[in-house]
């Protein structure tokens, strides 16, 4: 890897911001997913129509500009609020690994809405029926019969989520994360080799995504091993 | 922190030029995109692992890595080589504008051939089965009897790809092209006003995404006519 000249570490690093953001905005996209399909599922006129309005924004609208919002509208928010207290303050922003993780969830929460939703109809409600007839309550229902059928059931879908996930975080460069991108345009003006630093960037992309695609074939041939006859 | 509605107004004729921009990398990108998706179909279902391989890798690159790195190898990557800049595509890989273009038709082709597959995949083994009987080549039972159907079959994943490729014309912004997104962002970087921009032109975007989804719903219903007659 003499090509990288020296520039491995920092690639390295940045691998590790990419990697944190994605556990970071996954764990709240999947809280807002499974809020958002309570919502919908829910008898509750208002929190359904709150619920499609949301999916229906976040999934229509481009990534970088949802990030580009939550960005700047939280800068700008961010600096009249305290401006209102300290007139010399000119300007504050909120750390944009955590701008960014919040606004890849939104968009990801939106597709898991939908999975999640899909997942928990699939569940047969007869053995939610009989989980009542035992006298379980609504949360040990939920517990102990809907959501280890239903995650066999968002597998698929939610291993395509995770895929864009990680592929989304590539666009936080924009708002001036020190991640891998960030670190090729860097090596990139000091070695005047441009190819070489993207492709590296393409590279660690494929091999992380390699993993997720495994990583999910693994859990779905472990989710459906009662399927599989006895032999 | 007041929200400036005339702000809205006056900025959306300057957005509007952006438009029409989105919009030719869109039909643009996506033309090309199709054309190199039926390529790879017939590759991947060639059978000969000369054709099968190339395919199989070309998807599985393109599909594992952002757009937003693969616009970034080919704009700012590809110039690194002495035969690029001498070649005779130079005047083309020398604009913003082709490479978001190349980029985005890339990995169309990549992302629809899959799709095209599935549909491929889905036609009933029944029917071909019934040409070979009726003494139809496989070359005219493909052509006759699997494509309209593949066709068919493939019509809503694919007006999902329309959409999420309308989201990814945004990138384009990244490397100084002045579509939607960068004359939005330009007007931010003016105004500071983030929200009452950006917001109107993610409403922009969801229209756009409204009447793609609208159009490929028409389109479906009107290719599915035969099977509601049946009833």
């Amino acid at each position: 890897m003499s090509a990288l000249a020296g520039w491995g570490d920092d690639y390295f690093w940045g691998a590790m911001v990419i990697l944190r953001l994605f556990a970071v905005s996954l764990i709240i996209a999947v809280i807002i997913g499974l809020i958002g399909a309570a919502m919908k599922l829910s008898g509750n006129r208002l929190a359904q129509t709150i619920a499609n309005a949301y999916t229906v924004i976040f999934r229509g609208t481009p990534e970088l500009l949802v990030l580009l919002i939550v960005y700047f509208g939280a800068a700008v928010t961010l600096t009249a609020i305290v401006q209102s207290f300290d007139a010399n303050v000119k300007f504050i922003d909120i750390p944009p690994f955590w701008a960014g993780a919040f606004a890849i969830a939104l968009i990801v929460g939106a597709y898991m809405t939908e999975t999640f939703r899909g997942a928990f109809l699939g569940v047969d409600s007869g053995h939610v029926e009989a989980a009542r007839a035992l006298g379980l309550s609504n949360f040990q229902t939920f517990v102990y019969v809907r959501i280890p059928q239903m995650w066999r059931l968002a597998l698929p879908n939610f291993g395509n989520h995770m895929l864009s996930l990680m592929k989304d975080t590539a666009l936080i460069s924009v708002i001036g994360v020190e991640e891998i991108v960030f670190v090729a345009e860097m090596a990139t003006t000091v070695t005047n080799k441009p190819f070489t630093m993207y492709i590296v960037v393409a590279f660690i992309y494929l091999c992380i995504t390699t993993v997720i695609t495994l990583a999910v074939m693994l859990l779905e041939k472990y989710a459906n091993k009662h399927l599989v006859g006895g032999k | 922190m007041i929200f400036e509605f005339g702000l809205i107004f006056g900025s959306i004729p300057k957005m509007l030029t952006g438009l029409g921009l989105t919009l030719q990398l869109l039909l643009l990108s996506s033309f090309i995109g199709l054309v190199l998706a039926v390529i790879t179909l017939l590759m991947r279902i060639s059978g000969r692992w000369f054709l099968v391989a190339p395919a199989v890798v070309y998807i599985y690159i393109f599909r594992g890595t952002p757009i937003l790195v693969q616009i970034f190898v080919i704009y700012y990557g590809l110039p690194q080589f002495e035969f690029i800049r001498e070649g005779v595509f130079w005047p083309f890989l020398r604009e913003p504008f082709w490479c978001c273009i190349l980029a985005l038709s890339l990995n169309a082709g990549a992302y629809v051939s899959e799709i095209l597959r599935g549909g491929v995949l889905g036609v009933d083994k029944g029917a071909q089965e019934a040409a070979s009987a009726l003494g139809i080549s496989k070359t005219q039972s493909f052509i006759y009897i699997t494509t309209p159907i593949a066709i068919r079959l493939s019509l809503p994943a694919y007006s999902n790809d329309i959409i999420s490729m309308t989201k990814a014309t945004a990138l384009a912004s990244t490397v100084t092209l002045l579509d939607m997104t960068g004359v939005a962002r330009t007007i931010v970087a003016q105004t500071f006003a983030p929200y009452e921009i950006f917001i109107s032109a993610a409403i922009i975007y969801m229209v756009i995404a409204w009447m793609v989804q609208k159009g490929f719903g028409m389109l479906e219903r009107r290719m599915s006519r035969y099977i509601k007659a049946t009833r």
